[in-house]
C-alpha cells in the first residue's frame, strides 16, 4: 500500500513548523525587549554602590550588546542569526549559547526519557488490567489512586520524596551529583526519586486514559466476534482489543514527551538540581540572559512540533483509516 | 446524538420552569457520584474557610519571633540554636499548642493564617484566570467556526503558535518581565491559557451546525439567533462548566508553581510561597513544607474529583 | 436433531432492574435445515442466539435456568474451555452489521487465518490457501489481494461475504446468523440470501437465521420459531405458519406486510409498543396488544398446544 501522499504531507507539516517557530520566536522577542529590565541590571547596584554611574554602566553594556540599536534593526538582526544557525552569546554565563546548551541538554533527556517510559509502560499495563477487571476491588483501588496521582503537585511530590527517603531514611542523595557518569548504575539510582515524581503524574493520567480506551473498545462488535470465533482471551484483549486501543494513546504519550518536557520537568529539575534545560532558563530569565531565553524556546517550539508530526505520521502506520490530505 | 436536545423535559418530571427541571435531572445524576460530591463538599468548605477564615486568625504576613519555629499540635520539634559567645549548641524542646493548631515558621507566622490566606489566593487566581481563559477562548472558538474561511484559519493558526509555546516558560518570562504581582499572574496564566477551550468549542460548534436537530429546527422555519440560543448554546454551556472545573486545578499549580520558584506576589502568602519557604527548612520544620502541600492536593482532587463527576453526569451515554 | 434449547431463561442483572431478556425459549434445530427465529427488535432473539455460545457480556448477563443441548453436551452449563473449542469450529455465528463486527485495524487475511490456527492443525500456507479458497468461494474477487486489505478497503457486500467466509473457515456443523440483511441495502441483501440458500442446498449447512423480516423467513426457512417478549409464542414449518398462523402475534405480523394486490390507504400496524423487560405484564406477555384477549390472559401464562404435527402454539385461545 503505498504513501505517496505522506511526502507532500510531511513536507507541508514542516513548512507550517517553521511558520510557527516564526510566530513564537517573534513574540518571545517582543516580550524580553518590551520589558523595562535589562541585562546590565545585575551589576547596576554594584556599581552604585561602588560609587559608579550606573546609567554610563548600562549604556556602555548594551551597546556591547547591540541593544542600543533601533528595535526593527535588533529584530533583523536576531532573526538573520538564528536562521544562520547562530544562537548567540549568553550574558550571564558567558559562553556561547550553543555550548551551554550542549552541556546541559542530556540532563534533561535522560530525566524525561526514563519517566517518560516508566509512565507509559507501567500506566498502561495497569490500565489495560483495570479496564479487563472492571468493577473489582483492584479496579476501584487503581482509578482512585489513578485520581490522587493526577493531582499531587509535582514539586510537593519531589520534596515529600526527598524529606522521606533522602532526609530521613537516607537512601538517596538530598540532590543530584552531577559527577556521575551518565552510565553508571550511581546515575540510575540518583534519578529514582525524580523520575518518579516526574512520572507519577504522567503515569496516573496514562492509567485513566488507557482503562477508558479499552473499555470502550471492549463494548464494540469486533470482540464478540473475536471470541465467537473461539479464540483464547488473552488473545482477544491482547491482540484486538488492545491493538485498537493502542492508537489513541501512542498520540497522547508523545504529547506528553512534547510537551511535558518544558513544564513539569523543569520543576523537578528545580527540586532535585538536576542541571538541566529547566534551570538554565530558569537562570537566564532571572538574569534577563535573552539569548539563552531565546535559544530555550527555539528548541523546545522544535521539539513539540517534530514531536507532533511524528505521531501524526506513525498514526498513519497504526490506524489503516488514516489519510492526510 | 438528537437526546441531548431532546432532554427539554426531564425524568423528574418538574413542569415548573423550563430550566429547573433540566437543572434537576443533572443534579440527580451528579448526587450519585460520592466522589464528585465529596469534592464540592470540600470546596464549599474551601471557598467558606477563605471568605471567614481571616475574620478568625492572626495576619498572614505578620512575624513574631518570640513564637517561631512552633510544630502542629501534637508534635514536639528540637530546636537547635548555636550561640556564638559560649560555642556550644543549646537545644530546646517546644511543643504544639492549641494556639497555633498547625504550628508556625521561621518567622513565626501562625500556619493556619496563612493557608487560609493561600486558600484565598489559590481560589481568586483559580476562579478569575479560568474565567479570563474560558471566556477568551469561547470567543475565539465561537468566532472562528462562525466566521469561517480564512478569518477560521488565521485565528487557528494562532492558536496553534500559543498551544505550542512552551507554557511554563512562558509565564516565568511574562512575570518577570512584568513583576510579580498577583494581578499579572492571574492576568497571564488567564491570558495563556485558552488554547484548549477555543479548540473545544470551535469544534463543538461546528460539528453542532450539522447535527440533525439544528437541520431539523431550520427546517422548521427557525430563525439562525433562536437555533443558536435555543440549541447551540445549552449543549454547549455543559462543556464550558466541564472544562472550567477540570481547568481550575491546572491554573492553581501553575500559581504555586510560580510562586515557588520565587516568582509568586511576596506580599501575600500563597500556597506555593509558604512551600518555597518550607523547602529551605524541610529537614527541621517539616510541617511548613507538609502543610501547604497537603492543602494544594486536596484542592486539585477535588476539583478532579467533580470535574469527572460531572463529565458522567453530561455524558447521555455513560449510566450513572 | 443437533441443538436442542429448553427453557432457556438468560437475565441480565443491572442497577437498573434486572433484564429479563429470554424468559423461556424452546426450539430444536434438525440437521440440514434453517430455523428462523422471528420477531420484533427487543423480543429476544439476539440474546437467545448469543447465550448458544455464551457470548453475552457475563457481568450482568447470566443463563439463570434451562439448557441448551449439543452433543452430549449442555452448553449453559459447560465449561469456558469446552466452549471455546466449540466456538468457530462446530458452531459458527455471524453476526448483523460487517463493518463493526469486524476488527478495522487487522487484515482481512488475518482475521480469517488466526480462527483456523486455532482450530485446525495445519501449517501456515495451508492455512493461508484455505482462506483464499474461503473468500474466492464466497464470490470475492482476487482474493489473494483482499486477503492483506482492511475492512474499511472493501464495499458492504464484501465486507459481509468475508464475514460469512471467516465463520465457514473451519467447516462448523451449525451456522448462527443474526439478522445478517437487515442493515444492507436490497441489492446486496439480494446476494446474501443467494448465498444462504447454496449454503443450505450445496453444502446440507444447518442454520439458526435470526431476523425480523419475515419476506426472508418466507424465502428461505425451513421453519420458524416467532418470538415475543423474551418467549417463543409460535413455531411452525414455515409455508403452514404463513398459511395459517395461529397466534394473534403472528397473525398481526403477516398483516403488517404490505399486499400489493390490495390498493388502500393505511398500513396495519400492532397497537402499542414492545414490553419493557424490566417489568414485563402478568400473564400472556402479548396481552395489552391482543386483539382477541380474554379475562385469562392477564392472568395465566398459557402453556403450549399442540396444533398439527410440528406446530406449536402458546396461548390461551387453544388451550
Amino acid at each position: 500500500m503505498g504513501k505517496s501522499w505522506l511526502r507532500d504531507y510531511i513536507i507541508k507539516r514542516l513548512i507550517y513548523a517553521v511558520i510557527i517557530a516564526f510566530g513564537i520566536l517573534t513574540i518571545t522577542f517582543i516580550l524580553l525587549r518590551v520589558g523595562p529590565n535589562s541585562p546590565a541590571d545585575k551589576y547596576l547596584a554594584n556599581i552604585a554602590a561602588h560609587g559608579g554611574d550606573p546609567a554610563q554602566v548600562q549604556a556602555a553594556i548594551e551597546a556591547r550588546y547591540g541593544l542600543d540599536k533601533p528595535i526593527y534593526v535588533q529584530y533583523f538582526e536576531y532573526m538573520g542569526n538564528l536562521f544562520r544557525g547562530n544562537l548567540g552569546w549568553s550574558f550571564s554565563t558567558s559562553m556561547p549559547v550553543i555550548e551551554l546548551i550542549k552541556t546541559h541538554w542530556i540532563y534533561s533527556f535522560q530525566l524525561i526519557l526514563l519517566a517518560s517510559i516508566f509512565a507509559a509502560i507501567l500506566g498502561t499495563l495497569i490500565g489495560i488490567y483495570s479496564a479487563v477487571r472492571q468493577y473489582t476491588k483492584a479496579d476501584y483501588a487503581f482509578t482512585f489512586l489513578s485520581f490522587m496521582g493526577i493531582s499531587i503537585p509535582t514539586f510537593w511530590l519531589g520534596i515529600m520524596l526527598i524529606l522521606v527517603f533522602s532526609v530521613k531514611l537516607g537512601i538517596f542523595n538530598v540532590y543530584y551529583d552531577t559527577t556521575l557518569p551518565l552510565f553508571s548504575l550511581e546515575n540510575l539510582k540518583a534519578l529514582v526519586l525524580p523520575v518518579i515524581t516526574l512520572g507519577t503524574g504522567m503515569l496516573a493520567g496514562y492509567v485513566r486514559y488507557t482503562r477508558s480506551n479499552m473499555l470502550d473498545n471492549l463494548k464494540k462488535a469486533f470482540v464478540t466476534t473475536a471470541r465467537a470465533k473461539g479464540l483464547p482471551e488473552r488473545t482477544v484483549i491482547g491482540k484486538h482489543v488492545f491493538r485498537n486501543a493502542l492508537l489513541p494513546l501512542v498520540t497522547i504519550v508523545m504529547f506528553d514527551l512534547g510537551s511535558i518536557v518544558f513544564g513539569g520537568a523543569y520543576l523537578t529539575e528545580y527540586v532535585f538540581g538536576i542541571p538541566g534545560l529547566g534551570q538554565i532558563s530558569f537562570n537566564a530569565v532571572f538574569a534577563n540572559d535573552y539569548p539563552v531565553v531565546v535559544a530555550v524556546t527555539l528548541i523546545s517550539t522544535f521539539v513539540v512540533l517534530l514531536v507532533n508530526l511524528a505521531t501524526d505520521v506513525s498514526y498513519t502506520y497504526l490506524d489503516p483509516r488514516i489519510r492526510y490530505g | 446524538m438528537a437526546e441531548k436536545s431532546l432532554k427539554t423535559v426531564s425524568e423528574s418530571g418538574s413542569s415548573s420552569g423550563r430550566g429547573t427541571g433540566l437543572v434537576n435531572y443533572y443534579w440527580q445524576r451528579i448526587r450519585r457520584n460520592k466522589l464528585a460530591v465529596a469534592g464540592l463538599a470540600f470546596i464549599v468548605f474551601l471557598v467558606a474557610l477563605a471568605i471567614i477564615g481571616p475574620l478568625f486568625t492572626s495576619d498572614p504576613t505578620a512575624a513574631n519571633f518570640d513564637e517561631k519555629d512552633i510544630p502542629p499540635i501534637g508534635f514536639t520539634y528540637l530546636q537547635s540554636a548555636y550561640n556564638i559567645q559560649t560555642d556550644q549548641i543549646t537545644t530546646k524542646e517546644i511543643h504544639g499548642t492549641p494556639k497555633h493548631i498547625l504550628g508556625t515558621d521561621s518567622k513565626g507566622t501562625d500556619m493556619l493564617a496563612m493557608l487560609i490566606s493561600g486558600a484565598r489566593i489559590s481560589l481568586l487566581v483559580g476562579l478569575i484566570a479560568t474565567g479570563i481563559a474560558i471566556i477568551l477562548g469561547t470567543i475565539i472558538g465561537v468566532l472562528s467556526a462562525y466566521l469561517g474561511g480564512w478569518a477560521d484559519n488565521i485565528l487557528m493558526r494562532f492558536t496553534d503558535i500559543m498551544m505550542t509555546f512552551p507554557f511554563f516558560l512562558l509565564l516565568v518570562l511574562i512575570v518577570f518581565v512584568f513583576g510579580p504581582s498577583l494581578a499579572i499572574i492571574v492576568l497571564v496564566i488567564g491570558l495563556t491559557g485558552w488554547t484548549g477551550t477555543a479548540r473545544m468549542i470551535r469544534s463543538e460548534a461546528l460539528s453542532l451546525r450539522t447535527r440533525e436537530f439544528v437541520v431539523a429546527s431550520k427546517a422548521l422555519g427557525a430563525r439562525d439567533s433562536r437555533v443558536v440560543f435555543r440549541h447551540l448554546i445549552p449543549n454547549v454551556i455543559s462543556l464550558i462548566t466541564i472544562m472550567a472545573t477540570l481547568a481550575i486545578p491546572g491554573v492553581i499549580l501553575a500559581e504555586a508553581g510560580l510562586s515557588f520558584i520565587g516568582l509568586g506576589d511576596p506580599n501575600r502568602a500563597s500556597w506555593g510561597i509558604i512551600l518555597q519557604s518550607g523547602w529551605r527548612t524541610m529537614r527541621t520544620l517539616w510541617w511548613v513544607a507538609v502543610e501547604p502541600g497537603i492543602m494544594l492536593f486536596l484542592t486539585v482532587l477535588a476539583f478532579n474529583f467533580l470535574g469527572d463527576g460531572l463529565r458522567d453526569a453530561f455524558d447521555p451515554k455513560s449510566n450513572v | 436433531m443437533l441443538i436442542s434449547v429448553k427453557d432457556l431463561k438468560t437475565y441480565f442483572f443491572t442497577h437498573r432492574g434486572t433484564v429479563k431478556a429470554v424468559n423461556g425459549v424452546d426450539f430444536e434445530l434438525r440437521q440440514g435445515e434453517c430455523l428462523c427465529l422471528v420477531g420484533e427488535s427487543g423480543c429476544g432473539k439476539t440474546v437467545t442466539a448469543l447465550s448458544i455460545l455464551r457470548l453475552f457480556d457475563s457481568p450482568p448477563g447470566k443463563i439463570v435456568g434451562g439448557e441448551i443441548n449439543y452433543n452430549d453436551l449442555d452448553l449453559a452449563k459447560c465449561s469456558s474451555k469446552q466452549l471455546r473449542q466449540i466456538r468457530g469450529k462446530d458452531i459458527a455465528i455471524v453476526f448483523q452489521e460487517a463493518q463493526s463486527a469486524l476488527n478495522p485495524v487487522l487484515t482481512i487475511g488475518d482475521q480469517i487465518t488466526e480462527q483456523i490456527k486455532v482450530h485446525m492443525p495445519l501449517d501456515r500456507n495451508q492455512i493461508r490457501d484455505r482462506a483464499v479458497s474461503l473468500l474466492t468461494d464466497m464470490g470475492i474477487p482476487s482474493a489473494e489481494t483482499v486477503m492483506s486489505y482492511y475492512p474499511h478497503q472493501l464495499s458492504g457486500g464484501m465486507k459481509q461475504r468475508a464475514l460469512i467466509a471467516m465463520s465457514l473457515s473451519c467447516d462448523p456443523q451449525i451456522l448462527i446468523a443474526d439478522e445478517p440483511t437487515t442493515a444492507v441495502d436490497v441489492t446486496i441483501k439480494a446476494q446474501i440470501l443467494d448465498i444462504f440458500r447454496e449454503l443450505k442446498t450445496k453444502r446440507r449447512m444447518s442454520t439458526i437465521f435470526i431476523t425480523h423480516d419475515l419476506a426472508v423467513v418466507s424465502e428461505i426457512g425451513d421453519r420458524a420459531v416467532v418470538m415475543y417478549g423474551g418467549k417463543d409464542v409460535e413455531t411452525a414449518p414455515v409455508p403452514e405458519l404463513i398459511v395459517s398462523p395461529k397466534h394473534p402475534y403472528t397473525v398481526g405480523l403477516i398483516n403488517c406486510l404490505p399486499d400489493m394486490s390490495k390498493s388502500g390507504d393505511r398500513l396495519t400496524s400492532i397497537p402499542g409498543t414492545t414490553p419493557n423487560p424490566v417489568d414485563l405484564p402478568s400473564g400472556c406477555t402479548f396481552h395489552p396488544r391482543c386483539p382477541r384477549a380474554m379475562k385469562i390472559c392477564s392472568q395465566e401464562e398459557p402453556s403450549k398446544t399442540t396444533i398439527s404435527a410440528g406446530h406449536y402454539v402458546s396461548c390461551h385461545l387453544y388451550t
